[in-house]
């Protein structure tokens, strides 16, 4: 499930500033001009036919930047990166490019990139937010959460009061099962944004990590009630109900829960736990065994992150 | 006027003078005589240079006062010469005195030492030693004269390859006490794996040593106790041989549903935990699993290593406490009868053992309030940590915990409380507890891989009553092992288990040690392993009550 999240919260990140105007050759200027009337006139392949020839035969990163944009919003996701890629080759220390490079890269869940482009960001701009909270989440996403967390603190440092990076540091908290920070840090992202149904999954997750099931029930419940496919939500309803011994129930939003999120094991060990109390041998054993199969599959993915994470060997 | 001036004055220095902190234990290590030093490779460039070493709290002469015995190890640099590490046997004196006995006892030199439990297995009323160890674990028979003999070949119980943790308990009801071996990673010291060489040899960037993970495992190993010298490996046939090899380390024999039969827990590092159930018939069902004891509250493998066993909310019933390693959380798991729940977070006793690498573990009622308590030791198994503080880890070495019993199921960990005792960084690994003084305060010896051991001596001031059970057993299972005592008092019940093995590779001392706050008698309920039970009514408070085993 945290995958989905974080890659909404990649999506939801600011986009990168546009370009700024940089002293043109009249034939770079006349080709940019071209693609933006195209763009208007809704002829999209011309415009793209055009920046890139800007691209190519007058070095233009401008060009190549819009190209990308236009890509990206077409869905051509490989062919983006391969148009950053080229514009890094020609401006290796754009802001701009590097940004788009790791924003994509964190977008298309290609870690491995993001990490690389953000760390050397984030060296370059040590200042900027933005690059520390992308790369929290782009290390999120690589699963080495200590780092992630160290990157999410110092965005937070720089830029307090940021709802994104507060749901960001939230969860990587209750990843961490640093439930006692994971609380606060959640609350103040939810006086900011009350209705954010991540953030109140997020802190019920946290609530029954602290011990306090009756807030954990609530807060749940109200996810659910605003996304009753929430996987979190679902999850940590699950297993308050498995607490309060109600297994019926805790079966139900389990399965809800494993549905939500297929990838993950956690609602698969717990709906081994349910189907055993329920004495449904076959079932918990079916359910355990696709729950070591996942864990596996996950810790396949892990691991071949390595070694751009630093993800412990024991 | 000056006099008032230095009144004033005289107040305000009392006033603003730091409390002191409260006493609770005093490391006596050094002047009760225990010059015994763990040794260690200071790198810790492998993993058979991080893991032991045991320590077992028993009487090995029969004179009343348990002894302490220090399991030692060997290094890479100096495998080849089992010299070189000196395993320890003290004799108490009494008056906090030790004497150290090893050259006398011949068990100083059990080779790559790691863990160590003891149990009378021929019936004779003495305790005998099982030391489990790198390349050839050890059964020594006591010969009731202050010597040891190696019968391991003769018994039939060595052990290849990697044996970490050892317990003996009567699985058949034959009334002998059969021997069960965990066994961790399969190394061989003339291909060890390279340190640092590849990704489960690195820890947060920094090349570390390789293992558990990306290393074989090894099987287990249960004997049965023939009852001629001879023991018989059953460990197929019995189901516990864990054939997939999993990092088997602390082990605990008791009988978590209460059907009367012994079962066993095996903590696994980096792989799911077994709960082996009994089924009567000399075969076991491993059901870890669907008892909710083989992996974290949300389905991680924790790299499991110290088992506690223990009755912490007067239910009657033996609820578990697992180390584990940092980034992960010590596991509270309360027995509900035919399964249990994993109540750590719930309990206040997750959250504050994230940073540390726990080890031996044990339920101690340190202030004898009635409320079981939990005490645990930690350090690192890398000393390359300390270059890179990283993450939520602490560092090489490490404080330790002590979790008070807040009596509602809650823990309060109050180890700052006692002054810098518990506080001060060490790395630790086996721990024993008992009352070495029988005076009614728990006392704990530990062994650290790196430095001198300690001799926790408990002198807190304000305790409530106390009873110290020490049961005396039909032959031949003569210690017990399995009895489970239950002293009542107003505030209600206690349960513990007469164990053979503890805590992370240990042994405790088999006499059970009762807080009972106010109360000044207590009714005492010994169920014995072979299922019948003795009673004594009103037992006074604050003495050693010995109860024998009638046939």
């Amino acid at each position: 499930m945290i995958g989905a999240i974080l890659l909404t919260l990649a999506l939801q990140a600011q986009a990168p500033s546009a370009p700024p105007a940089r002293a043109a050759v009249p034939d770079r200027a006349a080709l940019l001009a071209r693609a933006g009337e195209a763009v208007q006139q809704g002829n999209r392949a011309e415009a793209k036919r055009l920046l890139e020839i800007a691209g190519r035969d007058r070095q233009s990163v401008r060009a190549l930047l819009q190209l990308a944009h236009l890509q990206l919003e077409d869905r051509e996701t490989a062919a983006a990166m391969q148009t950053l890629v080229k514009a890094r080759q020609l401006a290796p220390n754009s802001e701009d490019v590097l940004s788009a490079i790791a924003e994509l890269s964190l977008a298309g869940r290609a870690a491995v990139p993001a990490i690389l482009t953000l760390e050397s960001m984030t060296r370059l701009y040590p200042d900027e937010a933005r690059y520390s909270y992308l790369l929290g989440v782009a290390l999120m996403g690589a699963g080495d959460l200590p780092a992630a967390i160290d990157a999410l603190r110092k965005a937070n440092t720089l830029q307090p009061g940021q709802r994104l990076t507060l749901l960001a540091l939230g969860l990587a908290y209750n990843n961490q099962k640093l439930f006692t920070d994971a609380y606060p840090t959640l609350r103040k992202a939810l006086d900011l944004d009350p209705d954010s149904v991540e953030t109140i999954a997020a802190l019920s997750e946290a609530e029954a990590g602290t011990g306090d099931l009756n807030a954990a029930e609530r807060d749940a419940a109200r996810a659910i009630a605003r996304a009753p496919q929430n996987a979190t939500a679902n999850l940590v309803l699950g297993m308050v109900r498995l607490a309060q011994q109600r297994y019926p129930e805790a079966r139900d939003v389990l399965l809800i829960a494993a549905q939500a999120d297929p990838a993950s094991p956690k609602p698969e060990y717990q709906l081994s736990l349910v189907y055993a109390r329920l004495g449904d041998q076959a079932s918990s054993d079916r359910h355990r065994q696709q729950y070591q199969e996942k864990l596996r599959a996950m810790e396949a993915s892990l691991a071949a992150l390595h070694p751009a994470t630093r993800t412990p060997g024991k | 006027m000056t006099r008032l001036i230095l009144t004033i004055a005289a107040a305000a220095l009392v006033f603003i003078q730091p409390a002191a902190p409260e006493l609770l234990f005093r490391d006596i290590a050094a002047q009760a005589g225990i010059t015994f030093r763990h040794h260690a490779a200071p790198e810790k460039k492998y993993i058979v240079e991080s893991m032991s070493g045991g320590v077992a709290m028993f009487d090995y002469d029969n004179d009343g006062r348990p002894d302490l015995y220090f399991v030692d190890s060997l290094t890479v640099d100096t495998a080849t010469d089992p010299s070189a590490a000196r395993s320890a046997l003290y004799r108490n004196l009494g008056n906090d005195r030790f004497e150290d006995v090893t050259d006398k006892s011949g068990l100083g030199h059990p080779g790559w030492g790691m863990g160590v439990c003891t149990a009378d297995v021929d019936g004779d009323g003495w305790e005998d030693v099982y030391v489990t160890a790198l390349g050839g674990s050890r059964l020594y028979h006591n010969n009731h004269n202050g010597t040891f003999t190696d019968i391991t070949a003769s018994a039939g119980v060595g052990i290849p390859g990697w044996s970490a943790g050892c317990g003996f308990a009567d699985y058949d009801h034959d009334g002998r006490l059969d021997l069960f071996v965990s066994r961790y990673v399969k190394i061989d010291l003339a291909h060890l794996p390279e340190f640092g060489k590849d990704k489960t040899c690195e820890y947060r960037g920094i090349a570390v040593q390789c293992g558990p993970r990306g290393l074989p495992g090894e099987s287990d190993f249960l004997f049965h106790n023939d009852g001629n010298g001879h023991f018989t490996d059953v460990s197929e046939k019995a189901g516990v041989s864990d054939p997939r090899g999993y990092f088997g380390l602390g082990v605990a024999w008791f009988d978590p549903n209460g059907d009367g039969w012994p079962d066993l827990y095996v903590a696994n590092d980096s792989t799911p935990n077994f709960l082996y159930l009994n089924q009567k018939n000399g075969t076991f069902q491993e059901s870890a699993f669907p008892w909710g004891v083989a992996v974290s509250e949300d389905g991680a493998e924790q790299g499991s290593m110290g088992v506690a066993v223990g009755d912490y909310d007067h239910s009657g019933r033996l609820s578990l406490f697992v180390t584990n390693f940092s980034e992960e959380y010590n596991d509270l798991y309360h027995n509900d009868v035919d399964h249990f729940t994993d109540m750590s977070f719930r309990s206040k006793t997750a959250a504050i053992s994230l940073p540390f690498v726990g080890w031996g573990d044990a339920f101690v009622d340190y202030d004898n309030d009635t409320w079981p308590d939990i005490f645990v030791v930690n350090g690192h198994v890398y000393p390359q940590l300390d270059r890179v503080r990283m993450g939520a880890s602490a560092g090489y070495r490490q404080r330790r915990l002590l979790y008070h019993n807040r009596g509602d199921g809650t823990f309060d960990e109050v180890a700052a409380r006692y002054g810098t005792i518990l506080t001060d960084e060490h790395v630790s690994r086996g721990i024993a507890v008992g009352d070495i003084d029988d005076d009614g305060r728990v006392d704990i010896a530990i062994n650290d891989l790196d430095g001198a051991p300690q001799l926790l001596h408990n002198e807190i001031a304000t305790r409530g009553n106390w009873l110290l059970v020490a049961l005396k057993g039909s032959s031949p299972n003569t210690g017990a092992i399995g009895a489970e005592i239950t002293v009542t008092t107003p505030s209600g019940k206690q349960t513990s288990v007469v164990q053979s093995g503890t805590g992370y590779i240990s042994q405790d001392d088999k006499r059970q040690h009762f807080g009972l706050g106010t109360a000044p008698e207590a009714d005492v309920s010994v169920k014995w392993p072979d299922g019948t039970v003795t009673t004594q009514s009103a037992v006074k408070a604050n003495q050693v009550v010995t109860i024998q085993q009638i046939k």
